[in-house]
């Protein structure tokens, strides 16, 4: 009997190597469905625009542990919990005896670029792909990238920073609709502009225009934009179709506990495919850093007695756009009071909300200090005092400045236990 | 595994350690003469925060579940395994930024001009750590872990000593909580 994993992203291998560390004696089975596995998801944008050699995208997945299974290119295609067997792609049926449930999302497509095929327009998400649209960008340079998620938004930075002509479409009224407020978002978008990329907001797709079978021009918002490139990031969604029927999903999502555990006491799940209940309310981090820490998580928690909970359920999310460094500390939440620091001249932001006196998210828009202090703050769960809030100042110097006068300086620069300077 | 531990008592806020740690791990010059002439100015992977009633010297404590470790999105951050060091390999780091956002301490610093996140390392491959060697009222120590308990037992000895020298005071003192 061995533990199954469905999943070789950063959750799953994290799972993997957990589990053969705090479960020495157990055999693990690792699924993926992609030919490639174990590899930094997160930096297929620059490797994509030839930013980052390939090499730097794979992470170590245990090679040298017998008792670690890795299967890719293999999809598991249905569950039976009575049996407790998956049954794959190929036909093979697999028995578990603890399962992990780590596979994922998918590109989310919307209708026309879903479509019949049409040469460039590909999804931002694996690696298979991300080599092929590297070898398209070769000779194609002028791209649409539709989505304002975090992904596009990332993506459409690193384009522009490699020379393309980059527009990013958005669906609804700004970018990172989910994660910024209004006001932050527009620091953002300033900063995009401003590095040249053109942003169309409430621009819903409408139609697009081939050429030979390959993408000549985009119509969004009622605007026509030419281009020879698509990259679709407009966010995932799991692929839970073989979990139907299995009594894991509610509404269609996996939902799990605070500790990860379904309903199922043998089967846990972990990362983007994941929806936390937790006191109530459904997270859905899907970040790089909670699939690495629920991934742990799960393993830990495969053969405990009494399994732990996850305690940090935040989205925090950051990201340096070229010029422009932002923190995500967590996503706007309707009827919160607001309090902020901004300083618009200097494309600064920074700004928390609060519920009931606590900080439940925020974001830090080019100045990041006190970022991982701010974290721990919304993680203690305690009323904001006036202390914490002076936090929202920025100290941007994160340099030490010497004082000018010469001796000032020694002054202050001497130890007196010191003989030589 | 070695730590470097701090006598808060012996902190005068001084700051000596930020400015050397700075000059000889931030600066190309490695001398506090030819980093103030640097660009970008050097930065210290020690701070001293609070005023003079309080000062504290804050650098990476080297967490055993340490929250950056599983934040890095790259694999730059890593844990060395001779020393138990959580180090950044600079060469793989992007310089997003994560790292930042998850050490509840706030002891990894952006350093947007070389694009990549600084920390401390225990100066991992010097002979002692710089700030431990500058400071001057020896506020900071190496001290091996396994050995802490020793330092702590000593610590409360003394405590004792002297209160039982004060007579009352020291336990009044303690009562109310001071
Ligand atoms: C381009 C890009 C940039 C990103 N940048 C950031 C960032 O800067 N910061 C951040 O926090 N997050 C970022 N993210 C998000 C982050 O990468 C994800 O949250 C994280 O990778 C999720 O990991 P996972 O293991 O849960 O899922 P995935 O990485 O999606 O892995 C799931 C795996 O399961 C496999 N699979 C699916 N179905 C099956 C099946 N039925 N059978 C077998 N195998 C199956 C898939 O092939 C896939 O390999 C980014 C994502 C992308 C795409
Ligand atoms: S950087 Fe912060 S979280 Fe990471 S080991 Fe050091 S103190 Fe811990
Ligand atoms: S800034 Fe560097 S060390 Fe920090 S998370 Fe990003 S890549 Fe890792």
């Amino acid at each position: 009997m061995t533990c199954i994993i469905v999943g070789g992203g950063i959750a799953g291998f994290q799972a993997a190597m957990t589990c053969r560390a705090v479960w020495p004696d157990r055999a693990v089975t690792l699924i993926d469905a992609e030919k490639e596995t174990g590899y930094y998801r997160t930096l297929l944008p620059q490797f994509m625009v030839g930013a980052l050699p390939e090499e730097k995208l794979f992470f170590k997945k245990g090679e040298n542990d017998p008792l670690l299974t890795v299967r890719s290119g293999v999809r598991v295609r249905s569950l039976d919990r009575k049996s407790r067997s998956l049954t794959l792609d190929s036909g093979e049926t697999l028995c578990y005896d603890r399962l992990i449930l780590a596979h994922g999302g998918e590109s989310y497509l919307p209708g026309i670029l879903a479509g019949p095929p049409c040469r460039g327009i590909f999804p931002v998400r694996d690696l298979t792909t991300a080599r092929k649209t590297q070898a398209w960008l070769a000779d194609h340079r002028r791209v649409v990238v539709f989505g304002g998620s975090l992904v596009g938004v990332k993506t459409a930075a690193h384009l522009r920073q490699a020379g393309f002509e980059v527009s990013l479409v958005v669906r609804r009224g700004h970018i990172l609709l989910r994660a910024l407020s209004p006001e932050s978002a527009e620091v953002v978008e300033a900063h995009l502009r401003r590095l040249g990329i053109e942003i169309c907001v409430n621009a819903p797709l409408e139609e697009i225009r081939k050429i030979n079978g390959a993408i000549d021009a985009l119509k969004a918002g009622g605007r026509r934009l030419p281009c020879n490139t698509i990259l679709v990031a407009a966010g995932t969604i799991p692929d839970t179709s073989f979990l139907e029927g299995t009594g894991l999903l509610t509404d269609g999502e996996l939902v799990v506990s605070q500790a990860l555990q379904t309903i199922d006491p043998r089967i846990f799940a972990a990362g983007d495919v994941a929806v936390i209940s937790s006191r109530g309310e459904k997270a859905r981090p899907n970040t790089w850093p909670q699939a690495v820490s629920q991934g742990k998580l799960a393993a830990e928690n495969l053969y405990r007695s009494t399994p732990m909970p996850h305690g940090d359920l935040t989205r925090i999310n950051a990201m340096e756009l070229h010029g422009l460094a932002m923190v995500i500390l967590g996503p706007p939440v309707s009827g919160a009071e607001v309090i902020s620091h901004a300083r618009p001249e200097a494309s600064v932001r920074r700004e928390l909300f609060l519920v009931d006196g606590r900080a439940v998210g925020g974001a830090l828009i080019g100045d990041i200090t006190a970022a991982g202090t701010l974290h721990a703050l919304i993680n203690a769960e305690r009323p904001l005092t006036a202390r914490d809030a002076e936090l929202l100042r920025p100290r941007t110097e994160n340099v030490i400045r010497f004082p000018e006068q010469t001796g000032r300086r020694h002054a202050l620069i001497l130890s007196p236990k010191r003989s030589s300077l | 595994m070695k730590v470097i531990g701090v006598h808060m008592d012996r902190c005068t806020g001084c700051k000596t350690c930020e400015l050397y740690c700075g000059a000889e791990r931030g600066s190309e010059g490695k001398t506090l003469l030819a980093a103030v002439q640097e660009t970008p100015f050097p930065q210290p992977r020690i701070r001293v925060e609070g005023g003079p009633e309080g000062a504290f010297p804050l650098q990476c404590r080297h967490c055993l579940q340490a929250p950056c470790l599983d934040a890095c999105l790259t694999g730059a951050l890593r844990r060395e395994e001779k020393s138990g060091m959580v180090i950044i390999q600079e060469d793989r780091c992007i310089g997003c930024w994560t790292c930042t956002a998850f050490c509840p301490y706030g002891v990894i610093y952006p350093s947007p001009e070389r694009k990549i996140a600084v920390k401390c390392d225990r100066c991992l491959y010097m002979e002692k750590p710089v700030c431990v060697d500058v400071c001057p009222t020896r506020a900071l120590e190496v001290v091996e872990l396994e050995g802490i308990e020793e330092l702590l037992r000593e610590k409360r000895q003394k405590t004792t000593k002297a209160m039982a020298e004060m007579g009352n005071e020291g336990i009044r003192l303690l009562d109310l909580g001071r």
